[in-house]
């Protein structure tokens, strides 16, 4: 039966014979398991599909990761995801600085961040806060239980971003948004349904194959019936209210700020950095940091990339000098940038 | 943006919970879900819980078609 | 004698000779291990083949072995995959100051009995202990020398269209296993290394047939990355089912949890083998009455398509490229 519903969806996009149509997957995880399924190779060749700016490696401007560097160089022990540590900065790579003697230490989560903190008294610990709503909960703990535990050693390097003034500068570049559904599993959906009102269709999509194809029938079987439109096509894990829990902690702890987006430029309030009452846990103010502002390779395309102007084998670097191994922009680097999946999956050749 | 790991709760002790998956087990934060319960499943990014939620995803993702079908 | 090892035991002096008397000389006992500066023995009748391998595990103790059955297994492995009979291995230990002597002896015991299970002499050996800090513990170089099955000839280069791919059981095995143990991530999981000598697979194999293509150990990097070797080497495309990829439950997880794929997590006990489809299911059927190689099943199939490229059947129907092996494996989480 339930098989059975997978091929129904399948012969649905399939046969999708309407209008050109543009569809953004805006969260990379959609992105790197569309290539890793295959997906692509069910679409028919008048419905595009294009990798959003959902990838919070991507979206990191490159002096953000100077910052940490800076951090680095100062004895600070930097405590991150996996995914930024082979991102270059201006000049070098948290890679590069841990080869060079730097304390980098991967963690699976904040919470892993804060035992590491307490665990070695000794060295002042700070967290690369990246990620959107579904990560910032997580961060926002932590940094509730660091000051009202009085942890000392221990600081976070804000780098957040959040969906909604960013859903609507990407607004004419699709025709549909695949919503991330884990953000909304957090934020709820009377965004998605605002923007319906407001003319921009989208779905929101699991992460399954099942739960891909059939948020991609929606779109294409939805579009054709020519009036915004917005679906939930992921009620296993997101409500219409989110989790009010997360979104009050993300309130209390955090607050909008302008932020850069990598390719993207300033987008006004799609950033969120530390409260005031958080100022002794926040690195920046902790350690008195300069100004840094990066200096991105001026070749790189990742920007064109993020918004959907370009595809990664647009850009000069692709496959030639920028490769996962050697990575130059941030896209390649992440296992969900599209340049990267781009390349592991080779790049629409199948 | 976010990878997702569903998995079944197994015991909770003071807002941690170490969770489940297909025998992979961790602690995770289980403090912005209201009323989970050891046997439940929930999804769990960077080291907590997101949302509570059902076991699979086939009847919903059924529904989700029909409902398009209809 | 002091519990740890000291600098002065890898002075070369007596406390050198008693360490070695005491550790070792005892456990690898045999008439071709002597005194003497060299091992003196028979030359076979066939080719040899010859091997060697350094070893640096972190932690040097893990669940389904330690540093020394891992470094009998690698060598002796290596030479197995050129289809030879292992005969003769020698080692030298670079070993921290400060190592306990028990921990030592529990390395010389697995290397005793991995060599013996392998049917491999362990005929000459050295010791040098470095300062504290200089090594991790201790580091393990293993030489082999082999002498290989009459009518044996499988090599990277020699897959062709057509053939069948097997792999010897479930992968990864080894890689989650050390990534466990070093519990950066805070993951529990039942998972042991599949570390394992490998001749008695190779054996029954080439008992069945001589007619294998290649056969590798999957170490580092993984099957995956042994499959992009074979491709590139052959010069031919290669087709996995992903589905029928044996994956051990908690393998894979540790690997949904951490954004990790399977098929680039290190084996230490696991033969990717290819042959001619016609010959491959009495291939995994001898596979499988061996010890180490129950789990043997056929996953894909080499073929003329993407010469270099390991293309993946999806659960979708579809098809996909299996990403190129990259460098360090890095927890994703976004």
């Amino acid at each position: 039966m339930s098989e059975n519903m997978r091929q129904t969806a399948a012969q649905i996009v399939q046969s999708y014979d309407g209008a050109p149509l543009r569809i953004m997957e805006v969260c990379g995880t959609h992105t790197h398991e569309i290539f890793r399924l295959g997906i692509r190779s069910l679409l028919p060749p008048q419905v595009d599909l294009i990798s959003g700016p959902g990838c919070p490696v991507c979206v990191t401007p490159v002096g953000f990761i100077d910052e940490a560097l800076w951090l680095a160089e100062h004895g600070v022990t930097i405590a991150t995801f996996g995914d930024l540590v082979r991102v270059p900065g201006t000049e070098r790579s948290l890679a590069d600085a841990r080869a060079a003697g730097a304390r980098v230490q991967v963690v699976y989560s904040p919470l892993d961040a804060l035992s590491y903190a307490k665990e070695h008294g000794d060295e002042q610990v700070t967290f690369l806060s990246v990620g959107f709503e579904t990560t910032v909960p997580a961060a926002c703990l932590v940094a509730d239980q660091a000051l009202s535990e009085g942890v000392e050693n221990f600081s976070l390097l804000t780098a957040n971003k959040t969906m909604p003034n960013a859903y609507a500068a990407l607004r004419n570049s699709a025709d549909v948004f695949l919503y991330p559904g884990h953000v909304h599993a957090i934020t709820g959906t009377a965004l998605c349904e605002d923007l319906a009102k407001q003319g921009v269709s989208g779905v929101l999509a699991g992460f399954t194959a099942k739960e891909l194809v059939t948020a991609l029938a929606v779109a294409v079987r939805k579009a054709q019936e020519d009036k915004p439109f917005f679906v939930n096509a992921y009620p296993r894990v997101v409500r219409p209210e989110g989790t009010p829990a997360a979104v009050a902690l993300m309130d209390k702890v955090m607050e909008p700020v302008d932020a850069e987006w990598r390719g993207l430029g300033v987008i006004p309030g799609s950033g969120l950095q530390l409260r005031d009452a958080y100022s002794s846990i926040d690195a920046r103010k902790k350690f008195e940091m300069p100004h840094i502002e990066g200096r991105p390779n001026p070749a790189c395309r990742c920007g064109e990339v993020l918004q959907g102007h370009c595809k990664p084998s647009d850009c000069p670097l692709f496959g030639k000098v920028c490769t996962p191994q050697h990575p130059v922009g941030a896209c390649m680097v992440s296992g969900e940038g599209a340049c990267s999946a781009y390349f592991q999956y080779g790049g629409g050749q199948l | 943006m976010c990878v997702g790991l569903s998995a079944k709760v197994v015991r909770i002790q003071d807002g941690m919970a170490m969770v489940d998956a297909s025998g992979a087990r961790r602690e995770v934060s289980v403090q912005l879900m209201d009323d989970v319960e050891p046997g439940d499943y929930v999804m769990v990014h960077a080291g907590i819980a997101i949302a509570k939620i059902t076991d699979e995803d086939e009847h919903e993702t059924d529904e989700v078609l029909e409902a398009l079908l209809a | 004698m002091s519990k740890q090892v000291t600098l002065a035991m890898g002075a070369g002096g007596k406390q050198t000779a008693e360490l070695i008397d005491t550790v070792f000389a005892k456990r690898f006992e045999s008439p071709l291990l002597t005194a003497d500066d060299a091992a003196v023995l028979q030359r076979p009748a066939g080719r040899i083949a010859m091997s060697t391998d350094g070893f640096i595990v972190s932690p040097s103790f893990f669940p389904g072995g330690n540093i020394g059955k891992l470094s009998v297994c690698g060598t002796v492995n290596d030479l197995a995959c050129m289809g030879a009979k292992p005969l003769y291995l020698t080692c030298a230990f670079v070993i921290e100051e400060g190592f306990e002597l028990d921990k030592l002896e529990q390395i010389a015991d697995a290397m005793a009995a991995t060599a013996a299970e392998a049917g491999v002499t362990l005929v000459a050996g050295d010791t040098k202990v470095a300062g504290k800090g200089q090594v991790d513990g201790v580091f393990i170089t293993t030489t082999g020398v082999g002498e290989i099955v009459e009518g044996a000839t499988p090599a990277g280069a020699n897959a062709r269209p057509g053939d069948a791919i097997i792999v010897t059981g479930d992968v990864g095995r080894h890689g989650c296993t050390i990534l466990l143990a070093r519990d950066d991530f805070g993951i529990e999981a039942n998972v042991t290394s599949d570390c394992a000598p490998l001749w008695s697979s190779v054996e029954a194999m080439l008992d069945a047939s001589k007619n294998i293509h290649v056969i590798r150990d999957a170490t580092r990097g993984g099957v995956g990355t042994v499959l992009y070797e074979i491709a590139s080497q052959s010069g031919v495309g290669i087709a996995l089912d992903a589905a029928v990829v044996p994956v051990d439950p908690a393998v894979g997880g540790v690997c949904r949890m951490l954004g990790l794929e399977p098929l680039y997590l290190a084996c230490e006990g696991r033969l990717v083998v290819i042959a001619p489809k016609d010959e491959a299911p009495a291939l995994v059927e001898a596979l499988r009455s061996a010890p180490h190689s129950k789990g043997a099943a056929i996953i894909g199939e080499v073929t003329d398509e993407r010469p270099g490229w390991v293309v993946m059947n999806t659960e979708v129907g579809t098809q996909t490229l299996l990403p190129q092996p990259g460098g360090e494996l890095l927890p994703r989480i976004c």
